[in-house]
Parts: structure tokens; sequence; C-alpha cells
């Protein structure tokens, strides 16, 4: 694809490197993803069966259960984690889970919201990204 | 170094919730009269007991009266139910956690019916999204649903940011529902709760034409169904909820799109729910948790039947019910027939798969569309009266 950059705000600060997992409808950890192995297990989710582990993970919006931070802190405790988060609307779980995940496990997981979907449409799963959460950029490469 | 320890835990509940704060543009951290957690294992896992011990251990304590959701197993009686040891040790880890921050021991999701009833007005921060419309809508206390981690941390600094839920100006209704129906049966209430919730969207709903005679416990079930469909954390009910006298009230005046509810939208809810007509091996009544009135409604129909072999039938509730139940003999009513009251645990906390359990019957819509959502466990969805014929002789 053809260089791509987009701006949003950062939540939770840092940078990361690495293959996106573009999910297209609402996203949850709870009961969505399997911590032991980062596989999305989500009956209703598009990217059912890919993995998360490493990925720099666009959705628009969290839904389901508030217990999603857990869930989503179990995948970093056993390092299925995504390297970072993107997403169109504030998800609450994101934020709180990546917040945990320094304080408790020590790693830095960027979070950014107010990327749109169409923003991202031409974005595959599999393309390489670079994102600074202190700049609030998101940047595809060839 | 208590000074220090105490300052660590306050440090990291800061961290979390302002955090949240700024992610959600809150101009500033208000008080609240209480609080309810999270302290499930099977949801917070190995990684939520960690967090809990690190709380506990560098000092934490909760600064407002805080109470907490089911746990993954019953307390008291968790061997005979057949929970695997290690399981039990990891959800006692988070009990013991909790009970060392200095919360209340009533494991429930109906805290309002047992333990933490907070007055008009106030704000709280509560986890539980069946508890947190029933503080906006009917206790009219102001709540947003809080998440895993960030109920703790808001526990321990008695703070919550403000946002959400706790300005004026997201709490006007901006689409009324309207019910055309005399008769509802317990499984009408939970439909229609959904049936509110999957249409509302992002919007406050109001809901009339409830009967004047509706109680406290059908409203929990539809709050609850409600919760599990969407996103909804309050519905106006006019005369009951505070400040909602009428759905013109509850909209600020202004006009907004109404929707009728009718027997084929609660039909349609039904067939959505109701996946398997299998005889199940486990049926669960109480989620949301049974009231002690509810227990003794549930003792009646079953009196003097027995449920057939390999179905068990589980009643949840909260430990001061359970208590009640045993000393006016509606447990014993209960046991009879062959089925199990629980007491702060929940079936869709439960590890239903590993217990062995293929397919669930309730009347629950929440339990019903979580159940489905995994996908593991086949659900079937019917009124409390068809699934006693259906279970028992």
């Amino acid at each position: 694809m053809k260089p791509w950059l987009e701006r949003g705000r950062g939540l939770v600060m840092g940078s990361a490197w690495g293959e996106a997992l573009v999910s297209r409808g609402a996203f949850t950890f709870a009961h969505g993803v399997d911590p032991h192995t980062g596989v999305v297990t989500d009956i209703r989710s598009d990217v059912r069966g890919m993995n998360v582990k490493g990925k720099i993970l666009f959705y628009p919006f969290g839904k389901g259960s508030t217990t999603a931070s857990s869930w989503f802190l179990e995948t970093v405790r056993l390092e299925n984690n995504p390297a970072a988060i993107v997403t169109e609307a504030v998800d609450l779980s994101a934020v709180i889970g990546s917040v945990m995940a320094r304080v408790v496990y020590g790693k830095e997981i960027p979070v950014i919201t107010g990327v749109s979907r169409t923003a991202y449409s031409a974005l595959k799963s599999g393309d390489k990204v670079f994102l600074d959460a202190g700049r609030g950029e998101v940047r595809a490469e060839e | 170094m208590l000074r220090g320890e105490l300052g660590e835990a306050k440090q990291f509940a800061m961290e979390v919730v302002s955090k949240v704060g700024d992610a959600v543009g809150a101009d500033e951290l208000v008080p609240i009269k209480s609080a309810h957690v999270l302290a499930h294992y099977s949801s917070l896992h190995d990684a939520g007991v960690e967090v809990l011990e690190r709380f506990a251990d560098s000092g934490g304590r909760f600064a407002v009266p805080t109470s907490v959701d089911p746990a993954s197993i019953d307390l008291q009686n968790w061997r005979s139910f057949g929970i695997p040891e290690d399981y039990a040790r990891q959800q006692f880890r988070l009990c013991d956690a909790y009970a060392r921050m200095g919360g209340m021991r009533c494991w429930t999701c109906v805290q309002y019916q047992v333990c933490n009833l907070p007055k008009e007005g106030g704000v709280v921060a509560w986890a539980e999204s069946s508890a947190v419309v029933f503080a906006n809508s009917v206790l009219g206390s102001r709540s947003n649903k809080i998440t895993a981690g960030m109920d703790i941390a808001c526990a321990i600094l008695g703070l919550t940011p403000r946002f959400g839920m706790l300005l004026d100006e997201n709490r006007r209704s901006s689409v009324i529902f309207k019910l055309y129906l005399r008769e509802l049966t317990d499984l009408d209430y939970r439909s229609v709760g959904f049936f509110v919730g999957r249409n509302a969207g992002a919007r406050v709903p109001s809901l009339a034409g409830l009967p004047p005679s509706v109680t406290s416990d059908q409203i929990k079930h539809l709050g609850a169904g409600a919760a599990a469909a969407g996103p909804v954390t309050m519905i106006h009910f006019p005369g009951i909820t505070p400040g909602s006298r009428t759905t013109a009230e509850a909209s600020g005046g202004e006009k907004v799109e109404e929707i009728e509810i009718t027997r084929s939208s609660l039909s349609d809810i039904e067939s959505d729910l109701n996946q398997s007509s299998e005889l199940p091996d486990l049926v669960a009544f109480g989620v949301p948790h049974l009231s002690i009135n509810e227990l003794g409604e549930l003792a009646k129909q079953l009196e003097g039947r027995k449920l057939k072999k390999m179905v068990k039938m589980y009643a949840y509730t909260s430990s001061q019910a359970y208590d009640m139940a045993e000393r006016t003999g509606i447990s014993a009513i209960i046991e009879r027939t062959g089925a199990r009251i629980s007491h702060s645990t929940d079936a869709e906390i439960s590890p239903l798969k590993a217990l062995g359990f293929n397919t669930v019957l309730t009347n629950s819509a929440k339990l019903a569309e979580i159940v489905s959502s995994e996908g593991e466990v086949k659900v079937g969805y019917s009124p409390q009266k068809e699934i006693i014929e259906k279970v028992t002789s």
C-alpha cells in the first residue's frame, strides 16, 4: 500500500512497530481473546482465528464486559499481548489494561484513539505499521 | 515505612484513575459514596490476582463502603459443586486481598438489595452493568459502568472522574420505548430489557407502559437484560426514576423517537436467545441473584416435584438470602426436588464447561447472551414455569 500517516490522540505513551491486525467491527478481550495463545476467539469478531500477539491492533470501539481490561492484562502476563492499540472511540479497557501492564509487568503498550475507520480503510492485517503515541502518529509503510 | 507503603497503593490507584480521566476528558475527580468492585477469578485470571495482591500488599485500603460482585465459586460449598482445588485457591487469594482492603463480604451482583444502598443523588463507582442500571434508574444515584482495575482504584481513592452519567446533560432520555402488553411473564421482563438495550444503542431510553404492580425484582432483571444487550447504563421508568414523573420530563421536554414494543418484538428476542430445545444438563436461575422473595416463589413452583435424572438445577443467590432461605424452610423444599441453592457465586462467572456442562437452560437473558457469544456451551431461554415443567416430573 501507499505510505500513509494518520494523527490521533495518544492516551498511553510509547512507540511500537509491527504488523497491523485490523478489526473492522467492535472488539473485546473479555471472552474474546484466549490469553494463553493470543488468538481471537469471539464468534462475532471479523478477525476470529487471528493472533493479537506483537501486533498493532486496530479496532473502532470496545464492547461487552467491563472485565475486558483484566483479560487484556492476562495476555500481558502470558506475553501474548498486542504491541499497541489504536481505536476510533476511547476504549477504557485498553487504557486501564495498558496502565496496569506498565505498573505491574513493566511493559509499555501504547494506546492511541481518535483514528477513524475510514482513515485506515485501506490498511490490511499484515501491513507494517509504526506508531508513536507521544506524537499521536500512526504510519504505514511499504 | 507504612507511610511509604500506603503511598504506593494510592499512587498506583491515582495513575489508573487520572489516566481514565484524561482519556474521557473529565474536568475533575469527585468524591464517591460507595464502590462496587470485581474479584472473580474467571475474568480476572492470574494477572488480576497479582493486581489485587499488589494493591493490598502495598497498603491499599478502601476509602468508602465497598461491596463486591459474586466470586467464581460458591465460597462455602465449592467442593460439593465439583470445583477443582487449584481453581478455588486462586479465587481465595482474590477474596483475601479484597478482605484485607476492607471490603464488605457480601459477594453479590444485587448489592442494592443486600448491603450497599446509596442515597438518591449521590455519586457511586460501581462495576457490574446490571447494578449500574439499577443505581441510575431506580435509586437515583449516579454511576458510570466502572471497568475492572479502575473499580479498585476508585474505591481506594474514594474518587472517580466526573464524566458520562455523572453529568446532567448525559442523563436525559433521547428515545422512548412504549410497551403495549398487558400480561408479562418473568421471561417477558428480561426480553423487554434486552429489546430496549439492543435498540437504544448509545442513547438513554425511557420505558413507558410497565404495570403499576412492577416489583424491584422485575426491574432488576429487566435492567440486566438491557445491559447485556448494549451499552445502556440508565433507563427512565416514569413514576419510578427520581426526577422522571413522565416520559416528557425524562427527555427534558424534547421531542424524541418512539419505539413500540409488541409481542412480536419479544418473540424475536426469544428466538435469538433460545438456541437449544434439548433437555439441558444445567438449569440456572438467578443471573442476577434471586432475592429471598424469588427463592420463595421458586420453592412454591417446585414443591412436590422431582428433578429428572441427568439434570442439575442451581438457583444462585446472595449469602444473606441463602441464610434466610435455610432458616425459613425454603431451602428444604427446593433441595427435596433435587435442586440446589448456590450462594456468593453466579452461573456466568462459573467455569461451566470445565464442570462438564454442555447445555444450559435459563430464564436469564444476560446469561443466555454471555453463554451464546462464547460458543462453547449451548443455551436455551424459556420462562421459569416452562423450564420447571420440562425438567421435573
